[in-house]
């Protein structure tokens, strides 16, 4: 074997081992979560309230919680992310102003999401006086995950083949019938994809609501536009910090492991619906 | 069509109003502080609530932590990337880029109770430490959440390299190994160093993950570059005394002053990650 082969099996060899190691590191943390959440998880766990300061008892309410903003962020952002997508792809023929508010939606998607929560707060919470809510929260997580919709929304969009347009033209379609008939329909997978992930992300937050939307205890189900909600998110940042409490930790574990699963469906369920979109537009 | 046409624009027109909103917001609500206290704000290293404050020590634990993960996670990261992108089979290949998109989605949260769990003991057994909440072990946890990031992009970055380029550099009898390194490389470091801004961007803004294990202090290290010591992020500490201050009063405009100096620094890596990124495109 000439030296050349040599050093290209060694390097082959170690960027293979770098990638198992990136591989092997986020696997060990599913492991870990996995492992030292499976414990606390049975029936009682899903389907009781807690108790005892979350030491013992149930998550329910957490999940109904976190539930409720979640639907709420994406019932709220929908439109708007929808509306924005077609007015860049139907209307906006610049390709200067295209590429300019691209790329604000892009600074907004890499935004610190605790700057959300502290301006979110002052605006829906304090002037528009819902305080700290499920209100306050649903609305903060909407302009979170405004840019992850509307991007998502944007490229299903454009990846309509052009023929679907042309069929629509030659019927005389105005933009609404269009809209409604041809380009809403057929880039349904990937207007599907992008709901999942908006869900996924508003999930997995917790920076952005833990001072603005949530109570760690007294409150189960709100009531009123008004009420602040346990959710998983700050049920496990609450009990992450009792270290002197092992049954307090294992709870947070086992809310861990729910909060993961939970974000994981979503986002498989979103690569899957984006493999679907890709097989149609390539039809 | 006119009103389809108006409230689309009218939707497109609320995007942009948050953006410039949430920038304006910042700058009007943190006045108070920086009108009174000017540069020493940016460099005093004392915060005392109703009193003084100094934002140093923050900026110091951003930038410390950031880059403890920079240089934690880059060789793993870029490596990575290049053998997704040129060792592996497409199905293979697929099959990763799914992984790292299911991995970027690990709620911030799961990172704080694994690092309050078990990486901050470990740190603490390994170094023989009092505490194990330090930059170190802050830095680490955000190094592994920003692999998938950095990994997948820097990926897209490598893949994106026209077949052209390995043809010729082929057909010039060339290796692969010297492909890669002469032709492939080259091409994509714009979009690698792209991808590390973005990641960078991402580390330096996360809150909760970090507050939890940075230790929560407002100190600059003696000396700087002590990694066993506990500091504060700008995150860390808007997330730890939001809720103390919450809405009104000089405390709430300093935050606010703190958050303007997170959202600048975090626009800058994003904005350059960005441009840099699409030039491979």
């Amino acid at each position: 074997m000439s030296q050349e082969e040599l050093l290209e099996k060694f390097v082959r060899g170690f960027l293979g081992i770098l990638s198992l190691l990136a591989i092997s590191l986020l696997l060990l943390i599913l492991g870990a979560v996995f492992w030292q959440g499976a414990p606390a998880i049975d029936w009682e766990f899903l389907t009781q309230a807690s108790s005892d300061f979350g030491a013992s008892g149930g998550i329910l309410y957490q999940t109904a919680g976190t539930l409720i903003l979640m639907t709420g962020a994406v019932a709220v952002a929908l439109p708007v992310a929808l509306g924005t997508a077609l007015f860049q792809t139907e209307y906006l023929k610049s390709d200067r102003l295209k590429k300019i508010s691209r790329n604000l939606f892009y600074s907004l998607n890499g935004m610190p999401t605790i700057l959300f929560g502290l301006v979110g707060y002052m605006v829906f919470g304090v002037y528009l006086e819902a305080g700290v809510s499920w209100l306050t929260g649903t609305l903060i997580l909407a302009v979170m995950i405004l840019p992850t919709l509307q991007v998502s929304f944007q490229q299903a969009v454009e990846a309509l083949p052009e023929k679907y347009r042309d069929a629509g033209m030659a019927l005389g379609l105005s933009p609404v019938a269009m809209t409604c008939s041809i380009i809403i329909p057929q880039s349904l997978f990937g207007i599907i994809t992008g709901v999942l992930l908006g869900l996924a992300r508003a999930a997995g937050e917790t920076a952005a609501i833990m001072f603005t939307a949530t109570t760690f205890s007294g409150v189960l189900l709100p009531r009123t536009w008004t009420d602040p909600v346990p959710t998983l998110q700050t049920h496990i940042l609450v009990l992450a910090q009792e270290a002197l409490n092992p049954k307090a930790v294992a709870q947070a574990w086992g809310a861990g492991l729910v909060l993961l699963s939970l974000t994981f469906i979503l986002i498989a369920g979103a690569l899957f619906c984006r493999s679907r979109m890709r097989m149609e537009s390539e039809r | 069509m006119d009103f389809f046409r108006i409230s689309t624009a009218f939707m497109a027109l609320i995007s942009l109003v948050l953006i410039a909103g949430l920038f304006a917001f910042l700058v009007l609500q943190s006045a108070p502080v920086l009108a009174g206290q000017q540069w020493s704000f940016l460099l005093g290293q004392d915060w005392w609530a109703g009193e003084v404050y100094g934002a140093l020590p923050m900026i110091y634990g951003s930038l410390m932590v950031t880059g403890v993960a920079l240089v934690m996670v880059l060789p793993v990261a870029i490596g990575g990337a290049v053998f997704t992108s040129e060792f592996l089979s497409p199905n293979q290949r697929l099959w990763v880029k799914a992984m790292m998109e299911l991995f970027a989605g690990i709620p911030g949260i799961i990172y704080g109770l694994l690092g309050v769990a078990l990486l901050a003991g470990w740190v603490k057994d390994s170094f023989g430490l009092i505490d194990g909440n330090t930059i170190l072990t802050a830095g680490l946890l955000l190094g592994i959440m920003i692999l998938p990031t950095i990994l997948t992009l820097s990926e897209d970055a490598l893949h994106a390299v026209p077949g052209q380029y390995r043809d010729t550099s082929l057909s010039l009898g060339l290796t692969k190994l010297q492909m890669i390194k002469s032709a492939v490389i080259p091409v994509a470091l714009p979009g690698i160093a792209g991808a590390i801004f973005l990641g960078l961007g991402r580390a330096m803004g996360e809150t909760i993950a970090v507050m939890l294990v940075i230790g929560g202090l407002d100190k600059i290290a003696e000396p700087w570059y002590d990694l066993f010591a506990p500091a504060q992020s700008i995150a860390s500490k808007l997330g730890r005394e939001a809720a103390e201050a919450i809405g009104s009063g000089q405390q709430w405009s300093a935050l606010m002053a703190l958050g303007l100096i997170l959202f600048l620094l975090v626009m800058i890596l994003t904005f350059m990650g960005n441009l840099l990124l699409k030039r491979v495109r």
